[in-house]
């Protein structure tokens, strides 16, 4: 088994100049489309009469919610592949995908808050999307840790392949937990069936943060991924594992 | 409407300066690893 994973890691036989650089043009063209966003939200969208400015929130919460469960959700397939599969580049793309997840959840769960607080009066409540958020960054919080506690690496791949995939199971009960349960937290105007329920202008700023934001996470996973290929080099090179 | 503008700037400035922080981190643990790599290069 161990030589047969090793043999499919393509990375093992690299040297240090095949190792990509971390950063490139494209987190730099990403970047540049999410500052475009939050200019476009902040001076040419209008505000809502009732919320008042605190409903801009909006485009970056709903947006960071989008790409923590896309993030996620590729942690599973990756996970899922790996268990068939075997390649460890499947697993490091779920390790960095889980880490970029966890980066934009800890977005949602700040800025929700900070929404929250002008609109219903309170930072916090226990209701069941708010909660089953928390739950879904401590799991793959979890998974984090988990990784760094394994040293044999197919051992690591194969816990977290489960647990990763495991985890995901709580992204259908998020999005329709608005439906399921008595709650706070407003429906989707989106991501739901019939046409979104925002006015034009809106409806624009918010399309823009989905498209900028997926771009930020594919350019934060692309270089979190070369990271872990550069570590894979160094852990081949020292003899050990990743 | 109601004067909350407060509470968006501050979303808006902590979402920057989280996936910013983030960014930065990867740069410096890639560099902490090209430098390890480039040492057991030298050694070889």
């Amino acid at each position: 088994m161990t030589s047969s994973v090793a043999a499919r890691d393509s990375l093992e036989s690299r040297t240090q100049s095949g190792i990509a650089p971390v950063f490139d043009w494209f987190l730099v063209a990403a970047g540049a489309a999410v500052i475009g966003t939050l200019v476009r939200a902040m001076a040419f969208t209008p505000v809502e009469l009732r919320q008042g400015p605190a409903q801009k929130i909006f485009y970056v919460h709903a947006p960071s919610a989008w790409v923590a469960f896309l993030a996620f959700g590729l942690v599973a397939v990756a996970g899922l592949l790996y268990l068939w599969l075997r390649d460890l580049r499947l697993d490091r793309f779920a390790e960095s995908s889980a880490e970029v997840g966890v980066v934009f959840t800890t977005v949602v769960l700040i800025t929700g808050p900070l929404w929250g607080r002008p609109v219903w009066g309170t930072w916090w409540t226990w209701d069941a999307r708010l909660t089953l958020t928390l739950f879904l960054w401590f799991v793959y919080a979890g998974y984090l840790v988990l990784r760094g506690a394994i040293d044999n690496q197919e051992q690591r791949a194969r816990y977290s392949a489960v647990l990763g995939a495991l985890g995901a199971l709580l992204i259908p009960f998020i999005h329709l937990s608005v439906y399921m349960f008595r709650t706070l937290h407003p429906q989707p105007i989106v991501m739901k069936p019939g046409a979104p329920s925002l006015p034009n202008e809106m409806l624009v700023t918010l399309l823009m943060a989905f498209a900028s934001f997926t771009l930020l996470y594919v350019a934060l996973l692309r270089a979190r991924y070369r990271l872990s290929e550069a570590r894979s080099a160094l852990a081949h090179q020292e003899g050990g594992d990743a | 409407m109601p004067e909350n503008a407060g509470y968006y700037h501050a979303a808006y400035a902590l979402t920057a300066t989280i996936y910013a922080a983030y960014a930065i981190s990867i740069w410096w643990r890639g560099r902490r690893v090209r430098e390890r790599l480039k040492g057991t290069s030298a050694r070889d």
